[in-house]
Formats: C-alpha cells, sequence, structure tokens
C-alpha cells in the first residue's frame, strides 16, 4: 500500500512538472522522429556529381548515360574547364568529378584501354563510398556491354560465351542480416537508443535533484531513507521501459523492418539497461549532491556514447582504453543483446554476458547507498561537534 | 558605472562559475582526446573471414591467397557450408565469408563466366564495406589475369595485353581524404559541434544562473547591487559576448591548431580565412546560447538542453547523410542552429581547401544568425530586468 502511495505522489509531481512531463512523454517522440527523418529515404539516391568530356563522341556520352542511370548518382552538371569542376568539387555542390580524356572513343575502339578518372570527395566517407562502388558498377556495366559487343565477333556469335570473355568471373554480393542495405535499419536503431540513454540519465538525475528546489542539502540529506527514496523510482523506470519497448514496436511493427529473434529477450534487455541507467544517474548524482555538476558528469558520460558503441566503426578495431570506456557504457551492452536478437537471432547463452554486464550496473545504487551513509555520519559527527563546541562556550 | 567595473564584475562572474569552468575547459579539452579515440586506427583493417572452397583447384587456392593478401580480410577459418559460415559469423569469429563453388576452376575453362559468392555482415555498414571491397579487389585483379593471359594465348603481346585487358579503364581516386581515414572523416565535423554545444552550456549556465540563484536565495534587497541588472542590457550583452569570445578563439585554435595537427588532419585554411568564420560563428552561438539561458528557468537544465540536441545536430548537419536525401523540414530547421552552417563551412575551407570567397553565403547566414540571436537576447533579458527592478521596487 506504502509503493502505491509513493508511485500516486510521484504521479503527481510528473503532471505539475512541465519538464518531466516534457521528457517522459514528449521530448523522446520527437527527437525520435526528427532523427528518423534524417534517415527516412534509407537509401541514398541521385547524388550529385559532375563531368568533364573530353571527348565528346558517342562512346563517351553512353558513358555518361551509364553513370546517370546508377540510380545513387545524377549527373548534374557538364563542365568546360577544370577550374570550374574543380570549383564545384570543393564547395561540395558535387561529390564527385569525372574526367574523360579526349579520344576516348578512337582508343576504345583501338583496344587501347583509354583511362577514365574519378575523383569523389572521401572527406564524407559514407557518401564517398556509396558514390565509389555506383561508379565502379555503372562502369563495369558499360564495359562488359562493350567487350561482349567487340568478343561477339570472336566468338562468332555466340552471346553466351562473348558475355563470358568480358567477364571471366561474375561475382555476387550479399549483405547478411540487412538485405538492402538500408541506412535507417542500421542506423536509426542505433541513434536512437542512445538518445534513449541520455534521455533516462538525465531524466533520473532531475528526480533526485526535485526535492532540493524546496530545501536544503543538509537538511534533506539528514532526513533520507536511501532504501525508501529508491522506490520514488519505480514510476520512472516502467515509463521509461514503455518508451524502449515502444521503439521496438515502431521499428519492427509499424515500419517492418525485420526482426529475427526473441522479443522476450530484447524486452527484458531494455529492463536491465533502464535499470543500469536509473544506477548510474543515481551514482553521478551522490556523488556530486548538486544537479548541476551531476549534469556536467551526463554530459561527459553519455554526450560521446554513440561512437563507443561500435555500430558505425568496428569495437574490434577500436584502442584498448576506447574497448574500455565502451565497457563502462550500458548502452554499448544493450545494443549487442539487441543486435544479437533482431538479426542473428541467437539463444540467451550468446547474450549471457551482456545481461550479466547491465545487472553489474545496479551495483551503482549501493555505492551510491554508501556514500550516502559516510556523508550522512560525517554530518552527524559535525552536528555533534558543534554542538559540544557551543555547550563548551556556554560553560 | 563604468566600462572598466563591468568587464571585471563580468570576468569575475565567468570565472568563479565553477561549472562553467568545468564544461568549457574541462569538457573542450576531455572531449579532445575522448572523442577521436575509437577512431584512432582510421580504417578497420584485416577484417577475418572464413572461405567455403568447394572447388579445391589451385585456382581456388590462389583467390585465396589473392584474398589474404589485401589490407582488408584475412581468412582466418576453412568450412564446407554457408550454415557454418553463418554460424561462426553470428558467434562473432568472423565478419564476412568467400564462397567458390564447385567446378570453378573448370567453367572458368570453359568461358562460363563462374559466380563468386562475397557475403559481409551487414549489421555494421563499415565492416561490410571493408570485407566486401577487400573480396572485389581481390577477384579484379584475378579477372584481369584471366584475361591477359587469354589474350596471350590468342597470340597478342603479353606487354599490350597486359595494359589492354579492358575496354575503358576507370580510375577512382579518393579526395580530401586519400587514406578513407575515420578520424579525419568524424573529427573535423565533431569538433566543431563540441565548441558549440559547450559553449551553448556556458551561456545557459552564467545567463540563467544569474537570474535563478540570486532571485531564490537571496533577498530581493541584495539584487539591487547586482550589476547584471544596474547596466544596460546591450552594455552586459556586448561584454559578456566580447569576453566568451575571446576565450572560445583560444580553444577554437587548440582545436584547429594543437589538436588537428597531432591527429594528423588536413589544415587547409590559412588563419586570417579561418578567423573570418570562426568569429561568426562563436558570436551566433553565444547570443544563442544567452537566448537559451534566459528561457530555462533552472540552470541544470542548459546541459540538458543541449545534451539532447547533440545527436539530431550530428546527422543532420549532412557531413554523414546527403542533405539532398532528408526532408526539407529537418533541412530548414537545422539551418537555425549555427553549428550547421558552420560545419559545413570549416568542412570546406579546412578540409576541402575551398576559399572563403565561395563561402559569402555561410558567412553572412552566421552573421544574420548572430544578429537574429543578439536582438532575441536583447529582448527577453530588457523583459526580466524589468520584472526584477519592478519587483526590487514594490518590496
Amino acid at each position: 500500500m506504502k509503493l502505491l502511495q509513493t508511485i500516486k505522489n510521484e504521479w503527481q509531481l510528473i503532471c505539475h512538472d512541465a519538464w518531466l512531463k516534457a521528457l517522459l512523454f514528449w521530448l523522446p517522440v520527437i527527437l525520435a522522429i526528427a532523427i528518423w527523418g534524417v534517415f527516412s529515404a534509407g537509401i541514398a539516391r541521385d547524388l550529385p556529381i559532375g563531368v568533364v568530356d573530353h571527348d565528346n563522341s558517342s562512346v563517351s556520352r553512353s558513358l555518361i548515360r551509364y553513370y546517370n542511370a546508377s540510380p545513387t548518382l545524377a549527373v548534374v552538371k557538364h563542365f568546360n574547364s577544370m577550374e570550374h569542376a574543380n570549383a564545384a568539387l570543393r564547395e561540395g555542390s558535387i561529390y564527385a568529378l569525372v574526367i574523360i580524356p579526349n579520344s576516348l572513343e578512337k582508343n576504345t575502339l583501338l583496344g587501347k584501354m583509354p583511362q577514365v578518372t574519378a575523383f569523389y570527395n572521401s572527406q564524407f566517407i559514407l557518401i564517398g563510398k556509396l558514390i565509389n562502388s555506383a561508379m565502379l558498377s555503372a562502369h563495369g556495366t558499360y564495359v562488359a556491354q562493350i567487350e561482349t559487343f567487340k568478343n561477339l565477333a570472336n566468338t562468332r556469335g555466340n552471346v553466351k560465351q562473348a558475355i563470358g570473355e568480358a567477364l571471366p568471373i561474375s561475382s555476387q554480393i550479399s549483405p547478411l542480416f540487412n538485405a538492402n542495405t538500408h541506412y535507417g535499419q542500421f542506423l536509426v536503431t542505433a541513434v536512437i537508443p542512445a538518445m534513449w540513454q541520455i534521455i533516462i540519465i538525465a531524466t533520473i538525475v532531475l528526480v533526485w535533484a526535485r526535492p532540493l528546489q524546496n530545501s536544503s542539502l543538509e537538511q534533506w540529506l539528514a532526513h533520507l531513507n536511501f532504501n525508501e527514496e529508491l522506490k520514488r523510482l519505480i514510476p520512472y523506470i516502467l515509463i521509461f521501459w514503455m518508451q524502449g519497448i515502444i521503439y521496438l514496436s515502431v521499428f519492427y511493427g509499424t515500419l517492418q523492418w525485420p526482426m529475427h529473434g526473441s522479443w522476450l529477450l530484447l524486452i527484458l534487455a531494455q529492463f536491465f539497461l533502464v535499470l543500469a541507467c536509473a544506477s548510474v544517474a543515481t551514482l553521478f548524482f551522490f556523488i556530486t549532491l548538486d544537479v548541476t555538476r551531476a549534469m556536467s558528469l551526463v554530459a561527459g558520460f553519455a554526450a560521446p556514447a554513440f561512437a563507443f558503441m561500435g555500430v558505425t566503426f568496428p569495437t574490434t578495431d577500436m584502442p584498448l582504453l576506447a574497448q574500455l570506456w565502451r565497457a563502462l557504457l550500458p548502452i554499448s551492452h544493450y545494443i549487442t543483446v539487441q543486435i544479437q536478437q533482431v538479426n542473428y537471432a541467437t539463444t540467451l547463452n550468446h547474450s549471457i554476458g551482456s545481461f550479466v554486464a547491465l545487472i553489474t550496473f545496479v551495483s551503482g545504487l549501493y555505492i551510491a547507498k554508501l556514500l550516502v551513509e559516510k556523508r550522512q555520519r560525517l554530518n552527524s559527527l559535525h552536528e555533534a561537534k558543534k554542538e559540544i563546541i557551543e555547550k563548551g562556550c556556554n560553560l | 558605472m563604468t566600462w572598466k567595473r563591468l568587464i571585471s564584475c563580468e570576468f569575475y562572474a565567468i570565472f568563479t562559475n565553477i561549472p562553467l569552468l568545468v564544461t568549457v575547459f574541462g569538457g573542450v579539452i576531455i572531449y579532445s582526446f575522448l572523442y577521436p579515440l575509437p577512431y584512432i586506427n582510421q580504417t578497420p583493417q584485416e577484417q577475418s573471414i572464413a572461405v567455403i572452397n568447394l572447388d579445391d583447384s589451385q585456382l581456388s587456392r590462389t583467390i585465396e591467397r589473392m584474398a589474404n593478401a589485401t589490407p582488408q580480410v584475412n581468412i582466418t577459418q576453412q568450412v564446407y557450408s554457408i550454415e557454418e559460415a553463418k554460424a561462426l559469423l553470428i558467434e562473432g569469429h568472423i565478419t564476412g565469408f568467400l564462397l567458390i563453388p564447385q567446378h570453378f576452376y573448370r567453367d572458368l575453362l570453359l568461358e562460363k563466366s563462374p559466380h563468386l559468392l562475397f557475403a559481409g555482415n551487414a549489421s555494421y555498414f563499415l565492416v561490410y564495406g571493408t570485407v566486401i571491397e577487400g573480396l572485389v579487389r581481390s577477384t579484379s585483379t584475378l579477372a584481369a589475369e584471366v584475361k591477359v593471359s587469354r589474350m596471350v594465348m590468342r597470340g597478342d603481346n603479353i606487354a599490350l595485353a597486359s595494359s589492354q585487358y579492358s575496354a575503358i579503364g576507370l580510375n577512382l581516386k579518393p579526395t580530401f581524404n586519400a587514406s578513407l581515414g575515420y578520424l579525419n572523416y568524424i573529427v573535423p565535423a565533431v569538433f566543431v559541434l563540441i565548441l558549440h554545444q559547450t559553449l551553448l552550456i556556458a551561456l545557459g549556465l552564467l545567463t540563467a544562473g544569474q537570474y535563478e540563484n540570486k532571485v531564490k536565495s537571496q533577498p530581493i534587497s541584495k539584487l539591487q547591487s547586482s550589476y547584471w541588472l544596474i547596466y544596460p542590457v546591450w552594455r552586459v550583452l556586448l561584454v559578456r559576448s566580447l569576453l566568451m569570445l575571446t576565450i572560445y578563439l583560444v580553444l577554437f585554435s587548440f582545436y584547429f591548431g594543437y589538436s588537428f595537427e597531432s591527429y594528423g588532419i588536413n589544415r587547409l585554411a590559412t588563419i586570417p580565412d579561418l578567423m573570418t568564420l570562426a568569429f561568426p560563428f562563436l558570436l551566433s552561438v553565444i547570443f544563442l546560447g544567452t537566448v537559451v539561458g534566459l528561457l530555462i528557468p533552472r540552470k541544470e537544465l542548459a546541459t540538458l538542453v543541449v545534451l539532447l540536441s547533440s545527436l539530431p545536430l550530428v546527422f543532420s548537419a549532412g557531413f554523414i547523410w546527403p542533405t539532398s536525401n532528408m526532408p526539407t523540414v529537418i533541412n530548414i530547421i537545422t539551418q537555425f542552429f549555427p553549428s550547421t552552417p558552420a560545419i559545413n563551412g570549416f568542412l570546406r575551407l579546412n578540409q576541402m581547401g575551398d576559399s572563403i570567397d565561395n563561402l559569402v553565403q555561410i558567412q553572412m547566414q552566421l552573421w544574420s544568425l548572430t544578429l537574429l540571436y543578439a536582438m532575441i537576447a536583447g529582448v527577453l533579458m530588457t523583459k526580466k530586468q524589468g520584472e526584477l527592478n519592478r519587483m526590487i521596487k514594490s518590496s
């Protein structure tokens, strides 16, 4: 009954605090929609590239048509001078510059293998890589076609053999677990958990700091019963858990991204993540006993978390120090479970390490409790001393 | 009411505000080591892959050797079925596999264009891209060799054949970040955002802190002597912005000078050109931060608000995902945050060697934002000052 009362009280508080309400209900939704919005296209299309065509022949024009036909690329500009072309590449209005040499057609017909040069902007690695592979495949298709035509003479009209000569080895490329290399599915499913971690930790810090708005730190600490106070976190933990379940059901329900594994394990991992974040937040608050400083810790801890999750840049290629820092972030253990369940559908055995790591974070609560008790002892000692001194004065 | 006194008061306010100092100096310096940490190795290399060699000919073993010779992949396992390979992949022992089908060598001799299968773990795009790049590169070398040897068999000159195996060559050159390093990709953009976010927090803490603390915990009469109530708003704003600008020009130079130098990142811009952009960038952020500080009721919320905006700002800035593939609404909204034009501008100037004369539009945008936020800050501050002065009078 007492527990119910605590939850009810907290609920009242939430209803009267606009910031808490925002953090618990509508801000996560807006942030998630913004991130999803950025990647909603999923697959990059029509990336602008430019061409300098020194040949201007039927071969060069059809080659350019092939580049333009690639869904990833769009030839948006033909330059007459290298100067203008370079400037466009530098200002980022085109992501690649294709230079077609003069006598391309002549040399192609003579079998002299002319070279087309393409400069692509690799400052934007993701975009650069997309352009690189789109160029290779568009170019390869066109060249294979020319060679097949040429080979038809040698093979006396046997098309299959002509193709075989043009492409002695063909290859099939299979992106496992994300069949159409959809960026939304890849990045949004990692960015939103990273943001969720920030929201959970920051909100719990605010929840702890709430009583300090109306009373002084010493007063509040003196009457603090840590175990009782912990119960206040229950409604928040439940709400955050719900947030997690909702975003999962939007990804793998509404948006219908493939999910192969066990919902039960995934939702369980989310629960432990929320617990881990809550205990990290509690620890941060009781280390600093000041909401502003605790919030600075949250910023230092959670803001760069995405870089360490190992989704964009693989964990195995990080230096040891980065891997250690990664292990200190609850979200990196959760994301391991999420990828294992969603993509690989593994059993609990594979994820047991991550679960153990997440549960270990709960020990933060115990450390926080020790900190409180130490502080309380110090304070009462201080009080006692003060009393003695005062008494001494009276004598 | 002298300028000198205002400057010393403001100086005192900044340098006695511990959370502000921690964010500005601590944050900027710690992040300069922490953020690049995962990417120190620049590119993922030597990804472990498995090979399923169902052909077992001399040629198929050559393929294995050639794949091993690339810096991207390393064959660590030999398996006999796709299922086995997938199991290894799920366990995390390998990140991709290569399948050489039965009769591969025979089909190649018969010019039937046999298929190779390349598979990579697309749960991690960078890993996937690396594996596929290594495999494609090694087999295209092999395909070229096959073509050359066929041409020689037909009686062509070997020297000619080895330079004419393809109808048209394509020479793809990565530009601005020739090594395709991840550090060179992330750091120049994220460092601009770190300056942006810490500066926002600093001004939020300073501004919100003055109006919040003093009003609450001190008697109204004491407020009368607060310098930020006595001096006219425009003078407070002017002095504050110039002081913060000076501090941040030092930190800016630390990032764009020392940090970039030590990480080996391009520094193509001259110092005067960098400053031409740094001035409106930092000033617009300072005034935006002041606006944030005036809008929030408690100072810890400054850190929270800025923290929550980080990930959406990174992903919508255009250096990760092309802006042309984002919804227009997002593109418009993000233009109001100085980080978006600034990241773009500094990348063009310093990483891609664009000339400052081409960046007039970005400069204008940053100066307009400066003006816009300075005006909003002025109006809001005047209102707050008026309210407080009325309270003082009535008490």
